[in-house]
């Protein structure tokens, strides 16, 4: 069986050496890059990000991997993103001001309602049979997160309760977006990781 | 819904883990690493690093450890302080391996936190506040002086704003000590909209869940005894934590 390669976009925002760490246990190869011909060598990209979307957008943007990542799109390649690399995955963002995103996935990213806050353990409740997600139905995972995804209900796989419920994991085609961090949420998110990975490459 | 969190805390000084007793004596442990390991296998919901004189002696995050504590791959959310002056110093800690920062002194330089806010988000950052109670009201301990002032509206504002998300309360008074954890730096505390995180002195399950009862504690933090008593991590959150904190795991349970 092929080995399959993870290329990690990066573009200088996020924690790729967690990523990076995890996606070697499970027996992945990876690749860091923010060069197209390295990427368009993987299997699958995965984005990574932890902080605010505009700067998030604006740094893809100033790489031109945003483009990149449409064209693959355009492909039906495979992409992974991960907590704000779901969210950058929409058309928009609210955080602060009006920004828009790759529009990968019809939907914009809102502010949670109070207490606004939504760090630590919680469980991911599956809304629509995929079976990416299917062992991981009712499991914990880490979230950090203060805005999140709203958008129709056909691209939402998995919702989380935060007080009021939102979009904890969203999917088009091949295109999948989780708002917690598999990489960080021990064995079940190691499972998860797997099973997004190796699922998206034969989906 | 969302659950408390058990909290590991790694008191690190000279580049050592180190027992502290109210931050003024202290006792070797070990390599930091060895101990944010562990925890990561036991399955504490955080780990969260302090690196105690970085601050105090001006040098900046000690980014070494960082790079030590990154190359195991955790698994475990890290949060990572001491010495932070800087973006750029915030910045790099979370491009490490770290999902969040602790600000300490810096809290007192809205432009600096703002800053990092604006960089990696609010919801990477937790403002650490060293408290203690004096009978009238809360005081703030200044590390770098060691002297205690009242705490003010000013000491406040960030969380208010939410340029900051999470109050790490240290009780550094009792901090070292066994069940000593003053619980009116939980209830006195000024501003109930913001989620605490209550560290020093919080050793017993009885503790553990009378603090999380409180609606504004997300968090318990604990140091020496969470690493040295056995399968500490099951026992305290199988006793104190009930449904409000994630279950307690053995690796077993994944094979």
């Amino acid at each position: 069986m092929k080995k399959i390669t993870v290329g990690i976009v990066d573009y200088g925002v996020g924690n790729h050496a967690s990523v990076r760490h995890t996606l070697n246990e499970l027996g992945l190869r990876c690749r860091t890059s923010d060069d197209p011909v390295v990427l368009d060598g993987c299997d699958v990209l995965l984005l990574p990000g932890v902080g605010a979307f505009r700067p998030a957008i604006e740094a893809l943007r100033a790489r031109a991997l945003d483009r990149y990542l449409l064209d693959r799109a355009d492909r039906n390649l495979p992409l992974l993103g991960i907590c704000l690399g779901m969210q950058l995955l929409a058309q928009a963002s609210h955080e602060d001001g009006f920004t828009h995103g790759l529009g990968l996935v019809p939907g914009e990213v809102v502010e949670l309602p109070a207490p606004h806050w939504h760090i630590g353990w919680n469980t991911i409740e599956q809304v629509q049979v995929d079976p990416l997600f299917h062992e991981s139905d009712g499991q914990s995972f880490y979230f950090n997160h203060s805005y999140a995804y709203r958008g129709p209900i056909e691209f939402q796989i998995c919702r989380t309760n935060a007080g009021e419920e939102f979009a904890s994991a969203i999917r088009r085609d091949r295109i999948v977006g989780v708002q917690f961090h598999p990489e960080k949420s021990q064995a079940a998110g190691r499972a998860l990781l797997r099973q997004l990975i190796v699922g998206l490459c034969d989906a | 819904m969302l659950k408390k969190r058990l909290v590991g805390v790694i008191t690190v000084r000279d580049g050592w883990a180190v027992q502290s007793f109210g931050y003024r004596r202290y006792l070797p442990l070990g390599h930091p690493e060895k101990l944010a390991e562990n925890l990561d296998r036991w399955g504490a919901d955080e780990i969260l690093v302090l690196c105690i004189d970085r601050t105090r002696r001006n040098v900046g995050p000690d980014f070494d450890l960082l790079r030590r504590l990154g190359s195991l791959g955790l698994s475990t959310p890290l949060a990572f302080g001491g010495g932070i002056r800087t973006v750029a110093e915030a910045g790099a800690i979370i491009q490490s391996g770290a999902e969040r920062v602790c600000i300490d002194a810096a809290l007192r330089d809205a432009g600096v936190v703002g800053g990092i806010s604006a960089l990696v988000g609010a919801q990477a950052i937790i403002g650490v506040l060293p408290l203690s109670f004096d009978g009238a009201g809360l005081q703030r301990l200044d590390y770098l002086s060691g002297r205690s002032t009242p705490l003010t509206a000013a000491d406040l504002s960030l969380f208010d704003r939410r340029v900051v998300s999470e109050a790490l309360i240290v009780d550094w008074r009792h901090e070292g000590m066994t069940a000593a954890f003053d619980f009116n730096l939980i209830r006195r505390f000024p501003a109930p909209d913001v989620p605490l995180i209550a560290f020093g002195g919080v050793s017993e399950a009885d503790q553990l869940k009378m603090l999380f009862d409180d609606d504004r504690v997300a968090a318990v933090g604990i140091g020496n005894s969470l690493s040295y008593r056995e399968h500490a991590v099951q026992m305290l959150k199988r006793q104190a934590g009930g449904t409000s904190i994630r279950a307690a795991r053995f690796v077993s349970d994944s094979r």
